[in-house]
């Protein structure tokens, strides 16, 4: 309930910033948000997009979550997607056509898992094995990954026939996952789905993930107990790791059916969002995927109809995080005021 | 013997902006508050520079504004962890997101546009030493600025009693608290001042490194200042030593490609993130092994007044 009702403070104060904004910029504000409004909830490409860009929140939101269940920071997420990328586009690229039907997505998928799952483990053993802090590697680590991803594209990998344009060939169908009927939710979604509940399930039902939450509980506790805790940590960044590397999977065999620039349009650094707006609660991940789905999607109708650029989902992700951890103190805590400030 | 003082003049001009963002970070630090903002308070004092400059074709206002603005943002950051007593991690990257946003939404009109860089002003006589003299005394006012700002950091953290207080709340808070001193004054100065040191650092990259506007013009270096923080071990002094060395790495990604050595630009690109990764992990091997705890102590910690510890 707390929570419901800062997420619709927060939402409101988006609302009042844009409506500054718009007036900034000479855009009548009421027209504005009756258009956002408008395509994303009454129109059925709306209703498409809001699923279509839930899917890579969900996988993202999902991997920060799991991370932060042990209190460990994965903040590469965004690096993690797109090793996850690059290592299931050199499957898509060298396997396709010699393996039998069916085989070739599937093990795609799996080196997403890879990918991403070895890329996620360097903060993690850095952590476990040396206590290097893992917020400032794992960030460090985007910036890596996303120069490798150029290296490639605008190297090796990229298609003669493109007119130079950094971007692969095109996949071939048995590359690509199945959309629902005629519309562009991909399977992609299913997979999200099934990967929260694996995630839950892990969490609550078994002893590795007793472990995982007891470690974040209460690191000591769990030492006493023979918790091997720097197993755990690195066993934890490169599931983060692989869950991230699987957005990746399922933007580019679920969408853009080839490797290009820009495929991440900051899906990594908004799981951090997204698993904080949830509490690290794997199930709360769909709900709090799907509302910032809603900001990816408004800002991109926004883009479509006045040419504002997509960087605003950055300012209004920062406007929703901070509302909601400056509130926390209201919901976490009984307040008496007269002791509140100094 | 030519070409190894131009990369060395390249690596005091690269590594100005980290050292301007690691002061920031190494005051507001030792008062016991983490920013993991400091990419998107560069991104905010970038812009707001470029602005300032195109209207007003005035240095000093530019920088004067970035500082100002960097610092009004970093306000946000202070009501949020130390009033509202929020993460200080959460709250930072809040703040990176907020720059980020704030720099891609009103600098998207920016692009294309172009600012006359600051011009080398040699310092007479100091200027025609060997070696240090291109190296250390041919710059603009911003770089002279620098190291009158590692002069000023050291000497208030060090020889003020307003510095020994500021360094006394990332340590002991709690104690801090008793002698009557108020933790949430000195933490707010040290945040805000931090945060102007650090938008001075986005400042130069429009002001002479990038002399026009591109969407994320830091390129990350902001983070590479948080780790740096570390690397000097929460001292201003060593914080020179750190950003140059940086600086070295930034400006061998433009220098080596000049010489024709057949490195993949992107590689190039990676350097500086994995040597800082690789320092980072190097210093905290050493910390670890000899045991020393040079972190203020209660960094990172939220503050409860009146709370037994």
């Amino acid at each position: 309930m707390g929570r419901a009702l800062v997420l619709s403070g927060a939402f409101l104060l988006v609302l009042i910033i844009s409506w500054l904004f718009f007036l900034a910029v000479g855009i009548e504000p009421l027209a504005a948000y009756k258009i956002v409004g408008e395509e994303i909830f009454l129109t059925k490409y709306g209703w498409q997009d809001l699923l279509v860009k839930m899917t890579p929140l969900m996988f993202t939101g999902l991997a920060v979550a799991l991370a932060a269940q042990m209190r460990q920071w994965n903040i590469g997420a965004e690096g993690q997607f797109h090793m996850g990328t690059f290592a299931m586009t050199w499957v898509a690229l060298h396997f396709d056509g010699k393996l039998p039907d069916g085989m070739l997505i599937v093990l795609m998928l799996i080196m997403a898992i890879i990918g991403g799952g070895l890329w996620g483990s360097i903060p993690g053993y850095l952590k476990a094995r040396f206590g290097v802090n893992e917020i400032i590697t794992s960030l460090l680590l985007n910036y890596v990954a996303a120069a490798w991803i150029d290296h490639l594209l605008f190297g090796a990998w990229r298609d003669p026939g493109s007119n130079n344009f950094p971007i692969t060939r095109e996949f071939s169908t048995a590359a690509q996952l199945p959309n629902f009927g005629n519309t562009s939710i991909h399977a992609g979604l299913i997979i999200a789905f099934i990967f929260v509940l694996i995630v839950a399930w892990i969490l609550w039902k078994t002893q590795l993930g007793f472990k995982i939450r007891l470690t974040g509980d209460n690191p000591d506790a769990a030492r006493y107990a023979g918790v091997n805790i720097r197993t755990l940590t690195i066993l934890v960044f490169a599931a983060s790791g692989a869950i991230a590397g699987l957005a990746g999977f399922s933007e580019v065999a679920g969408i853009h059916y080839r490797l290009q620039q820009n495929i991440s349009i900051g899906y990594g650094y908004t799981g951090i969002i997204v698993a904080w707006l949830a509490r690290n609660h794997p199930l709360g991940v769909i709900f709090s995927a799907f509302f910032m789905s809603i900001i990816f999607v408004s800002a991109e109708v926004l883009q479509i109809e006045y040419g504002l650029p997509i960087s605003m989902v950055y300012l209004y992700q920062g406007i929703i995080l901070f509302t909601v951890l400056g509130t926390e103190i209201f919901t976490e805590y009984r307040l008496r005021i007269t002791r509140f400030l100094l | 013997m030519e070409f190894f003082i131009q990369i060395l003049i390249a690596a005091v001009v690269m590594g100005t902006p980290l050292l301007f963002a690691t002061l920031g970070g190494v005051i507001s630090e030792r008062a016991g508050v983490i920013n993991l903002g400091m990419e998107g308070l560069m991104l905010v004092g970038a812009l707001v520079a470029f602005v300032v400059m195109l209207n007003t074709e005035n240095y000093f206002y530019a920088v004067a504004a970035a500082a100002l603005a960097s610092g009004l943002v970093s306000i946000i950051h202070g009501v949020v962890c130390l009033m509202l007593r929020a993460s200080q991690i959460a709250s930072g990257l809040a703040l990176t997101f907020f720059g980020t946003g704030l720099s891609g939404l009103f600098g998207d009109k920016l692009m294309g546009e172009t600012v006359e860089p600051l011009s080398r002003i040699p310092i007479p006589g100091l200027h025609a030493i060997p070696v240090l003299g291109p190296v250390l005394f041919n710059h603009d006012v911003l770089v002279y600025f620098s190291y009158v700002c590692v002069g000023l950091s050291w000497w208030l953290l060090y020889k003020t009693r307003l510095g020994l207080n500021i360094r006394s709340m990332g340590e002991a808070p709690e104690v801090c608290d008793s002698l009557g001193l108020s933790v949430m004054a000195y933490r707010f100065f040290a945040v805000i001042a931090g945060g102007m040191l650090i938008g001075i650092g986005g400042a130069y990259f429009p002001l002479a490194l990038t002399p026009f506007w591109v969407d994320g013009i830091t390129g990350g270096r902001g983070w590479i200042a948080v780790a740096l923080v570390i690397f000097a071990f929460w001292d201003p002094v060593k914080a020179l030593g750190g950003a140059y060395l940086f600086g070295l790495a930034l400006a061998l990604e433009l220098r080596l490609q000049i010489l024709g050595i057949d490195i993949s630009p992107y590689f190039l690109k990676m350097l500086p993130f994995v040597l800082t990764i690789l320092v980072l992990t190097l210093v905290t091997i050493r910390n670890n092994r000899r045991g020393i705890q040079v972190m203020p102590a209660a960094l990172g910690k939220v503050f409860f007044r009146g709370e037994k510890h």
